[in-house]
């Protein structure tokens, strides 16, 4: 008991991890208790959860070179876009069994994550986001008329694999496998580097961060996971075709999703995509109508009142607007936060 | 007792250049235009090891400019910069903070965000770290050094402190500090009294000194502040619209009437205007 103390200080794990362990944990036996035996295969709540941890690997991905590095990647479903149509291509037209296809479309999303992330993450600020953007419409259209190959507009049909379970095991372990990854990744030196390269570039290159091969480092890992995402969504779906791949919304979706939960957070992106998830789940029901209303308002008041997302709201809730409004609800003073640190430091 | 938990080089060493060492750092014909504007003009100039070398000039006179032509920030038009021997002209600047070439900037650019302690170990020596390794957490002698010179820098109280909380004298402390973290040869301190007050300002001068003597570190100082560079540098080097104006010990600067002019115009000034 002692040593698992001591390792909870060690790595400075926080509340939240337990929160999600503990979530993990009541997650795994859910196929069981919805479907004892078996026989359930197209459980509406399983499916929805199936979707959640395809998004939470999505926007963990997304939010390794967003959040870390602050390259906002209004393009990354290109990498989703790939690893379907990599792994699509492989079992549909060469009669691959989806394993090794899902490799390929892995593999093949990180091969051209590093080509593009060559070119493009030389680019600063909205011209990176706009390259991003531009070069995701151009695979699509790419897509569209490689016909012989992806099928062209009609799509390709892969060979269908009802068992729903399965695939919410392996997006449940993937989606805690990513988080552990980019949890165990902000501490070590490279991870901190990536930090670096968002608060000051011209300084990490100064003092030695080779910023060019970080920066493509992390931007083929997290199109390799996004991949892997797409290589399952297409196998899930049985069906794609360049629109329902190439889906503009799915980037901004992910944008959204993590900065809710705090971009550059681990936990940020799994808070972000829950909510939205369920919000939308509830507004579409609801309203269908407003829906697309709510979630654009929803968006200006994060960008607005809380751009630090959840976790910074609840890091700090003196840093974001809502939590100085909140404050001053309940007749708290604001607090400087430089106050202290002069008085006491001053050398 | 060492503050970087590294060992000392030859200690006591002078900080005046002996005459007949290689040059540490040397540009040869430095050259940078900024469209048909010659911020920099045919300049040639050296700095040995365990030095500590001055560069002062007027606004605009091209100090920041050829700071970052050295340290790559900036390519040069023509012309060619030597370190340790090795041509570094072309090099990307992790390069040359690899080869032990550690820079200051006139406006501080510390990691603000990231705590003190953060700042610190994310400015180690990452030449010749593998790609493994850097998947690693810092290791202890890392950590060490770090401890070290923020003790040695009087942060250590504000060591979990986000960066961007400090004072500006602190931040420039801490600058400092993240400079020294790869062990360089040369330092290149770019106006490090700026906004500091005159206490800080002694402490800086203070530790500069031990660097330079116990240490071997070498120095390359742009100031505004003569007093500074007349107390700690052996050599001083004036730079004006670009082009060597004078070169010699503080004295010599001092008394220089083409300094004086460039500094106060044809008609000299007090001595306590500098």
């Amino acid at each position: 008991m002692r040593t698992l103390t001591e390792i909870w200080k060690r790595y400075k794990l926080g509340p939240l991890v337990l929160i999600l362990l503990v979530l993990f944990l009541f997650l795994l036996p859910l196929p069981r208790w919805l479907a004892p035996e078996r026989k359930l295969v197209s459980n509406s709540l399983l499916f929805s959860l199936t979707q959640l941890f395809m998004l939470v690997t999505l926007a963990s991905d997304w939010n390794m070179t967003g959040g870390f590095t602050g390259y906002i990647d209004f393009g990354h479903a290109v990498f989703f876009g790939i690893g379907a149509y990599g792994a699509g291509v492989m079992m549909a037209k060469a009669g691959w069994p989806f394993v090794p296809a899902l490799i390929v479309g892995a593999v093949a999303a990180a091969i051209f994550a590093v080509l593009i992330g060559s070119a493009t993450l030389r680019l600063k600020g909205p011209y990176f986001s706009i390259a991003m953007l531009g070069t995701f419409v151009a695979m699509r259209e790419i897509v569209r008329v490689l016909r012989p190959i992806t099928g062209g507009g009609s799509g390709l049909t892969l060979p269908p694999y009802l068992n729903r379970p399965l695939f919410y095991y392996v997006t449940l372990i993937l989606a805690v496998l990513v988080v552990a990854f980019v949890w165990w990744l902000r501490r070590t030196q490279f991870g901190a580097t990536l930090v670096a390269i968002r608060e000051d570039e011209v300084g990490a290159e100064m003092r030695g961060i080779n910023t060019t091969l970080h920066k493509i480092t992390i931007f083929w890992i997290a199109a390799f996971f996004t991949g892997i995402v797409g290589a399952l969504w297409a196998y899930q779906n049985t069906f794609i075709d360049p629109d329902v791949v190439f889906f503009e919304s799915r980037t901004i979706e992910l944008v959204m999703m993590t900065m809710l939960g705090g971009l550059g957070t681990v936990a940020g992106p799994v808070i972000g995509v829950t909510v939205i998830y369920w919000l939308r789940d509830i507004l579409w029901s609801n309203f269908l109508q407003f829906h697309l209303l709510v979630e654009g308002v929803l968006l200006i008041v994060i960008v607005l009142f809380f751009p630090e997302g959840i976790m910074g709201l609840l890091n700090d809730p003196s840093a974001t607007s809502l939590g100085r409004l909140w404050g001053r609800y309940l007749g708290e003073g604001p607090k400087d936060a430089y106050q202290s640190t002069e008085t006491e430091t001053s050398v | 007792m060492n503050p970087f938990a590294l060992p000392t080089r030859e200690a006591a060493a002078p900080s005046a250049p002996h005459p007949e060492a290689a040059p540490l750092l040397e540009g040869r014909n430095v050259t940078k235009f900024f469209g048909g504007l010659a911020a920099l003009n045919s300049v040639d100039f050296a700095v040995y090891p365990n030095e500590i070398m001055g560069l002062i000039g007027p606004n605009g006179s091209g100090k920041t400019t050829l700071f970052d032509c050295l340290t790559r920030v900036q390519h040069v038009s023509a012309g060619e910069i030597y370190f340790k021997g090795v041509d570094i002209t072309d090099y990307k600047p992790y390069q040359v903070a690899h080869l032990g070439l550690a820079r200051t900037f006139q406006v501080i650019r510390v990691y603000k965000k990231l705590t003190v302690w953060e700042n610190m170990l994310l400015s180690r020596q990452w030449g010749g770290l593998s790609m493994r390794k850097k998947f690693h957490t810092p290791p202890a002698e890392t950590e060490d050094r770090a401890r070290g010179l923020v003790s040695f820098l009087l942060l250590d109280r504000v060591m979990d402190e986000q960066a961007g909380n400090l004072s500006g004298g602190q931040q420039r402390l801490l600058e400092i500090g993240m400079a020294l973290m790869p062990d360089p040869d040369l330092i290149l301190l770019d106006e490090a009294t700026s906004g500091v007050n005159p206490t800080l300002i002694e402490e800086i001068k203070d530790r500069i000194r031990t660097l330079n003597s116990q240490y071997g570190k070498a120095f390359l100082l742009v100031e505004h502040n003569i007093h500074f560079i007349s107390d700690l540098c052996s050599r001083v080097f004036v730079l004006n619209y670009g082009q060597k104006l004078a070169e010699g010990s503080p004295d010599e600067i001092m008394e220089n009437e083409d300094v004086i002019e460039a500094y106060f115009g044809a008609d000299g000034g007090d001595d306590d205007d500098w």
